[in-house]
């Protein structure tokens, strides 16, 4: 990985016309300004990861597995009162 | 009333007021915003999220304080005004939203739950959102099982 030291206000360039600026820095977090063009996606990654799981959570859990998931998660979940709407 | 069909349970008329709607969709379902939550009693706590724009879509969820006793909300104010409440001020579980996690499990592995991105509804409005937190407090994999390990998210 390469490691650049920046302050705020300072930036850097990323080929295909991407530049990262950093506004601001506080304890513990950075703010970051992002220009880039229209068709370069910029995601935070949690995003990213979240959708990953999503996909995974949906697509590996066929109508015949559910009961076999079921028992597992209910080895650590014993019934109780919902708190659903 | 209207009749949805269902991954799990078949056909079932179901109560329009009930229904859930996230306006932002859900990372990886960005076009999917509509969802009912069902629930089995006999797989209590385990909640059914059924979409009703795609039948063989249905996600797990469990409560998050079914997973975690202790969890604490971090909902941005961007993703409070989607829930329609105050963005200054963190909702409360129970009393001001719902808050479950989704649960995965790929193939034989062990079940997890992404406590990153927690389903927070307003049930006075029904609308939902995915809040995925920006502390780094939780993480997106939290195994359920106690005997296994949290594998990194990426």
């Amino acid at each position: 990985m390469l490691v650049i030291r920046r302050r705020a206000g300072e930036a850097i360039l990323i080929a295909g016309g991407i530049e990262i600026e950093v506004l601001e820095t506080t304890s513990g977090r950075v703010k970051l300004g992002i220009r880039a063009p229209r068709e370069i996606a910029v995601l935070r990654k949690e995003v990213q990861m979240t959708g990953l799981q999503n996909l995974t959570a949906a697509r590996h859990l066929p109508a015949e597995l559910l009961d076999g998931a079921l028992v597992k998660l209910g080895r650590k979940f014993p019934s109780n009162p919902g708190n659903t709407r | 009333m209207p009749r949805t069909e269902t991954k799990y349970f078949g056909v079932i008329d179901f109560d329009a007021g009930s229904a859930i709607e996230f306006p932002a969709g859900l990372p990886g379902f960005d076009t999917r915003r509509h969802f009912l939550a069902l629930e089995d009693v006999a797989r209590s706590p385990v909640i059914f999220l059924q979409s009703l724009d795609e039948p063989q879509l249905c996600f797990l969820l469990l409560p998050v304080l079914a997973i975690d006793p202790s969890y604490r909300l971090h909902v941005s104010p961007d993703d409070l005004l989607v829930l329609e409440l105050d963005p200054a001020r963190q909702p409360e579980i129970g009393a001001d939203v719902m808050c479950m996690a989704i649960v995965a499990i790929a193939g034989e592995g062990h079940p997890t739950a992404n406590l990153l991105a927690p389903l927070v509804v307003n049930p006075a409005t029904g609308r939902a959102v995915q809040a995925i937190r920006d502390d780094g407090a939780y993480g997106c994999r939290h195994p359920l099982m106690t005997e296994t390990r949290e594998t990194p998210c990426s």
